[in-house]
């Protein structure tokens, strides 16, 4: 039965890959969040330093760390501090999407009877498809952020001369926060997925995840809440306990016959 | 043992409709069963009860002696099922399509391929094979669909309007590819539709089914013998003698209604005798149709 469900994963990752529209959609958050906006924010510091922003960044930073290269200490601040708030919504776009592809999708294109047809259990199908947007989320999101890093570390090296490493942090994010937040996203997709009958309706569904996100982002902004690696571990665990409790309660209600009426 | 049993079987879906009336059937190994009935009569209804996408309300059902509603994988993994909402990916090929199921039915991925193959080649939409699925015609589709419910040589095969969208010719090739599947493989074939014409070139047996509720049930034989002046004596005549039990329906045409053979030698010796000349004799057995027609009526004039 193992091949069965990786028959089924490979065979959603092909699908939500050979729709141009949705694998657009899915590579379009990612470039603008890992690519661009770090860029604009080295860009800034390094050409318009005086910008009030910044300033008050600054001001935030204990005085020991004000000392030495200015630049690069914003920079750093930046790198570890508001870009993983930012990164978040990356898993949170790739499952919601992919989610909504592999499960409400299949219902739309009249493809999930078929699937039911087969010899493995509902919750053996739904393994396999959660576990497909939920790899596919993990896989966008380290991509991303080795991009990321690629694009800022070549940014920092020409225009300031020297390199930055990326903070304890990020190792709490990438194996932490954003796989946990991935399967909520996953999980309220799926949840809904019974009941809706368009893709759309049932992506709404994980748009609210955002919110939380755009208030940690906005915190960070203001200084009122600076990530640490304590509170991102906190986080990430509450998540964790979160999408587990969700998706198991989820699994246990679904029977063939409201998948299909 | 048998492959398929319904035992009181009745279904009532959430909003209140009752689909399936307490209907009981047993259907032998490598029998073509017909379950024929109008539109909305129940029977998309009944083979989701037989493939556990429903449970039911009342009574059981049992596939190859195994509970659809307790334990539908092991029921999916020996039984084909072909409904008009079990569609394939658009995106994919003929044969990827084939593969995946194959592969999600635990066939090894090499004899997933020759197995699609061999089945495309039967089908014929070997000229198909790598074309993606969005290029199919309807025909094309619904026969790949059949091809996709029998990669895992299922021992029963459900079958929901097979024939519906396929050409005279490609209809045929289908019926003659189930015909081949019961007899010398033994399949068991459960067969819905409401071309009775088309079901009468192939079932063993029938059961006829409307609005939920299990009208009649046996081979041809047995259905004609359900239905009162069943065979008709046609004869072309002239110079027809009187006071023969004969209707008269065209201008050499005579008509009657017989119960056995015998009763034709001794109708055509009366007429000779009587000075009438004989162009033709021929006995109309009534088709599947006027037993549908005849049976259907009958019910609703009880129901009055
Ligand atoms: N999901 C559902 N919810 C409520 N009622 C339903 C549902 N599916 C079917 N019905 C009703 O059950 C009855 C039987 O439907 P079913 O699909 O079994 O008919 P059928 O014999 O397959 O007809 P057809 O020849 O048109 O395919 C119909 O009256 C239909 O309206
Ligand atoms: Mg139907």
């Amino acid at each position: 039965m193992k091949n069965a469900m990786l028959a089924i994963i490979k065979k959603d990752f092909r699908g939500v890959t050979s729709n141009k529209n949705q694998f657009s959609a899915m590579l379009i958050v990612p470039l603008v969040l890992t690519i661009l906006l770090p860029s604009v924010f080295v860009f800034l510091i390094h050409f318009v330093p005086e910008d009030p922003d910044i300033q008050t960044l600054v001001e935030l930073l204990p005085p020991s760390a004000r000392e030495g290269n200015l630049e690069l200490t914003v920079v750093g601040l930046i790198l570890n501090f508001i870009l993983p708030a930012f990164f978040l919504m990356i898993p949170i776009m790739t499952a919601s999407i992919m989610a909504a592809s592999s499960f409400v999708g299949e219902k739309e294109r009249h493809t999930l009877e078929t699937l039911l047809y087969c010899p493995l259990s509902v919750k053996q199908i739904f393994r396999a498809k959660v576990l497909a947007s939920f790899l596919l989320s993990m896989m966008v999101s380290l991509i991303s952020f080795c991009a990321m890093l690629f694009v800022l570390e070549l940014e920092l090296f020409f225009l300031m001369g020297s390199l930055l490493l990326p903070g304890l942090n990020w190792l709490a994010v990438l194996l932490l926060v954003s796989p946990a937040i991935s399967l909520i996203a996953v999980t309220l997709i799926v949840r809904k997925s019974a009941k809706a009958q368009t893709m759309e309706e049932s992506q709404q569904s994980a748009v609210f995840l955002v919110i939380p996100v755009l208030l940690l982002v906005a915190g960070q902004f203001t200084g009122i809440l600076l990530l640490n690696i304590w509170i991102l571990l906190v986080l990430g665990l509450i998540c964790a306990l979160l999408a587990w409790l969700l998706l198991r309660k989820c699994m246990a209600r679904f029977t063939y016959e409201m998948l299909l009426t | 043992m048998n492959a398929v049993a319904l035992e009181n079987l009745s279904k009532t879906y959430a909003g209140g409709k009752q689909a399936v009336k307490h209907i009981s059937l047993t259907l032998k190994p490598g029998e073509v069963f017909g379950f024929l009935g109008p539109n909305g009569a129940g029977k998309t209804t009944t083979v989701k009860l037989l493939n556990g996408m429903l449970t039911p309300s009342e009574g059981n059902c049992r596939v190859l002696d195994m509970d659809p509603a307790q334990e539908p994988e092991k029921v999916h993994a020996l039984s084909g099922v072909l409904t008009e909402h079990a569609q394939m990916y658009d995106g994919l090929t003929g044969m990827q399509n084939l593969t995946f199921y194959a592969a999600v039915f635990g066939i090894p991925a090499g004899e997933g391929k020759e197995r699609a193959r061999e089945l495309l080649r039967r089908l014929e939409l070997t000229e198909a094979t790598d074309q993606k699925l969005s290029a199919y015609s309807t025909g094309m589709r619904q026969r790949l669909s059949l091809a996709r419910a029998l990669i895992h040589r299922p021992r029963v095969l459900f079958l929901d309007e097979p024939t519906s969208g396929l050409d005279p010719e490609s209809a045929q090739n289908v019926n003659r590819l189930i015909r081949e599947l019961a007899q010398k493989e033994g399949v068991t074939i459960f067969l819905c539709t409401h071309q009775l014409r088309y079901a009468q070139e192939i079932c063993t047996r029938y059961g006829l089914i409307e609005e939920g509720c299990l009208l009649a049930e046996g081979t041809l034989e047995e259905l004609r013998g359900r239905i009162p002046a069943g065979t008709r004596l046609l004869i072309r005549a002239a110079r027809m003698p009187e006071g023969l039990p004969l209707q008269h329906t065209g201008e050499t045409q005579y008509e009657t209604a017989i119960s056995q053979d015998e009763e034709i030698p001794v109708l055509v010796r009366r007429i000779v005798a009587g000075g009438g000349d004989i162009y033709q004799v021929s006995v109309k057995k009534p088709s599947l149709e006027d037993i549908y027609f005849t049976l259907t009526a009958k019910r609703k004039e009880a129901a009055k």
